[in-house]
């Protein structure tokens, strides 16, 4: 019975993380012995922890635990509830390591060891949503940074010391805009307006190819093939069985003649029964073609 | 009395007549005329009478932090304008055409799209003149779609791309597509000999039920994969039309088609005009976008009609298209396709050209969208 307790509630935990969108939450940076890179509201220089959020939308971090201690996941909760620990799509935010978390939203009760290990801890406690190692030797003045290889994937798989930049993006700091890649690339515009006229004319001529098509089959010039239905003679069949009966009568040859003509039409679809306005060789008891009461007038009229 | 008159002197510095320039005067003027022209000329007056109040509004003279201003954060005038700064209010519009527009003129005659992808040249003529203009690449595209003569796009991109220019490029858009007729029956009339203007085109075919629910599901899957970019625009209109079409949803259709899009309407056009504060509008930006924005409608309706003039030299007679319904494919709907009825008629009483036009009109606003998306991908 534990099993699949254990296996529900893991399940339920780990919904709730995607549900909220923590796993998109890394520790991008760490900083113990911070000189002066950054200053708090108090005017000292404490340790630093730098959270980034790599999703497109809004993750509330209020509530999750960071700690140093494997054994002790529930170390220090940021504050529940509080507006400030929103972070928006691909936005940074500091934590203080200063040792006393009373100081505020964004401040922990204990201070970054070189040689230990960082966990960002989901608010359920339990799950770990991103660890970062912090190196015994790192050098004095540098932070512990992750870097993207490839900024619109945010795949932050290279760890290395760097110099220290809080609130900002690792790695790549000038980032060009496209607009910016584009003055660079094309100054006069020629480029992206032969591609965009291409792609605009090959929408539309696809569209165009399309609806004609559609157009050709719904208006009957263009007939879709028909499956031969499973038991029906075809063409060849239906003239060998009108033979097979002028043996068999031997009678006029204007009949088998006849007779496979119409075999022939039935197996092409020539042969209608439920289309209206077209004429049917096949008899239809519920049409009041032939009743002669309904087609002629009882009593002329008199002018 | 001291006291009366310190509060006297106080009020007097609040009112609007203590804050005042010539640039307000100025702008209250030209809001003046926008309505004058919506209401007297019946000039798309659903767009030029809300643009043309909202000037006036986002013009009074004001004393700054008072919280009302369509620029100061938590105003009300700044929480309906957040529509038009995120781009929320023109799918919503997408949504209304789509559910109010027939493709049936499309869907019968599909060789016309064609002219609607050649209009598109205007936003790309004006983006290469707003480049050489010195405008930076993501201006110029949001410059350029001025061209595509469809006002919700033009918002959708500006606020993508250069949101410090939309007031004036959707105030510019919105002008032109109300000038449509002005701009494009000289061009027209210029461009065509009148033996060409005389050419009578077949009547369209009727189209199905079933074909007219096949059109927006094919065509979004089509254009969306193409160019994902224009999803938000394209998804809308298509989903409009599927709406109208199906027959089952009616109620939503008629929702979307009406009193939805008068309501979006109605806030676009009021917002966008107060977003025209003087210190915002009156620059020379201004000026070279109204100018720029002119050149591209010009753009378009040329290589509109010289793309249909060209088709016909390929096309055997009976097949030719009358290149009066070239200038159709800028995507004002319905305004340039009556543009063509209405100069075709002059030549030929019994040549009606509308249902002919509408069906590279209505390319038009699918090939803007497109244009659109495929400018967001590379600028945005």
């Amino acid at each position: 019975m534990k099993k699949p307790g254990l296996f529900l509630s893991a399940l339920l935990a780990s919904l709730g993380l995607w549900g909220q969108n923590l796993s998109d939450l890394i520790i991008s940076e760490a900083m113990p012995g911070n000189p002066s890179s950054v200053t708090d509201d108090y005017g000292n220089h404490p340790d630093w922890i730098e959270i980034f959020n790599t999703s497109q939308g809004t993750v509330n971090f209020g509530g999750c635990f960071l700690t140093d201690e494997r054994s002790n996941l529930t170390k220090c909760q940021i504050t529940k509830d509080d507006r400030s620990a929103r972070l928006g799509p691909r936005q940074v935010a500091i934590l203080y390591a200063a040792g006393n978390s009373a100081l505020g939203t964004y401040y922990l009760n204990f201070t970054l060891p070189c040689g230990g290990t960082l966990y960002l801890v989901s608010n359920d406690g339990r799950t770990i949503i991103d660890s970062l190692c912090i190196p015994a030797s790192l050098p004095e003045g540098m932070s512990i940074s992750k870097f993207a290889h490839d900024n619109k994937e945010m795949v932050f798989d290279d760890i290395h010391p760097s110099s220290p930049s809080p609130r900002s993006l690792n790695g790549r700091h000038e980032q060009k805009t496209r607009a910016q890649k584009m003055k660079e690339t094309d100054p006069n515009g020629w480029t992206l307006s032969v591609i965009a006229v291409a792609v605009v004319f090959s929408a539309l001529l696809i569209l165009f190819l399309i609806y004609n098509l559609s157009g050709n089959i719904f208006t009957g010039r263009v007939r879709l093939k028909r499956k031969a239905r499973r038991g029906s003679p075809e063409g060849p069949e239906a003239a060998a069985i009108a033979l097979a009966l002028s043996d068999y009568t031997s009678c006029d040859e204007d009949i088998p003649a006849a007779i496979a003509l119409a075999l022939h039409l039935y197996c092409e679809g020539g042969v209608h029964d439920t289309e209206p306005g077209f004429i049917t060789i096949k008899s239809n008891s519920s049409s009041a073609w032939g009743n002669k009461s309904l087609n002629f007038r009882k009593q002329t009229h008199k002018i | 009395m001291e006291q009366i008159f310190d509060s006297l002197v106080q009020f007097w510095q609040f009112t609007g007549f203590a804050n005042c320039t010539w640039q307000h005067l100025v702008m209250i003027a030209i809001g003046a005329i926008f309505i004058t022209l919506g209401i007297v000329k019946e000039w798309e007056p659903m767009l030029l009478v809300p643009i043309g109040f909202g000037i006036i509004i986002g013009n009074i003279p004001m004393f700054p932090g008072m919280n009302i201003g369509v620029y100061e954060d938590g105003s009300v005038l700044n929480t309906l304008y957040q529509g038009v700064r995120q781009g929320w209010y023109p799918p919503l519009i997408f949504l209304g055409i789509g559910a109010m527009t027939d493709f049936s003129a499309l869907i019968s005659q599909p060789r016309l799209m064609l002219i609607g992808a050649a209009a598109q040249m205007g936003i790309f003529g004006a983006y290469l003149l707003a480049l050489a203009s010195g405008f930076a690449p993501n201006e110029a595209g949001a410059i350029g779609i001025i061209g595509g003569a469809d006002g919700p796009t033009a918002i959708f991109l500006s606020s993508k791309l250069a949101p410090d220019l939309m007031g004036a490029i959707a105030v510019c858009a919105y002008s032109y597509m109300a000038l449509v007729p002005v701009i494009q029956k000289p061009i027209m009339l210029l461009l065509t000999t009148k033996k060409e203007r005389l050419i009578e085109m077949p009547k369209p075919r009727e189209v199905s039920q079933k074909e007219k629910i096949i059109f927006p599901i094919v065509g979004f899957l089509c254009t969306a994969f193409i160019v994902p970019s224009g999803l938000p625009l394209l998804g809308m209109l298509f989903f409009g039309n599927l709406l109208k079409e199906s027959g089952v949803t009616r109620r939503l259709a008629n929702t979307a088609g009406g009193p939805l899009i008068d309501v979006v309407t109605t806030l676009i056009g009021l917002t966008v005009g107060a977003s025209t504060q003087a210190d915002k509008f009156l620059t020379g930006n201004s000026l070279k976008i109204f100018a720029l924005g002119l050149l591209s409608f010009i753009i378009a309706t040329t290589c509109g009609v010289l793309f249909v003039k060209i088709w016909n030299l390929f096309l055997r007679p009976g097949r030719k298209i009358n290149p009066l319904i070239g200038n159709a494919g800028v995507s004002a709907v319905p305004d340039s396709a009556r543009v063509s009825e209405v100069v075709g008629r002059e030549a030929n009483p019994n040549n009606h050209l509308l249902m002919h036009a509408m069906a590279p009109n209505v390319a038009g606003v699918i090939g803007s969208a497109v244009a659109a998306g495929i400018l967001l991908g590379f600028l945005g």
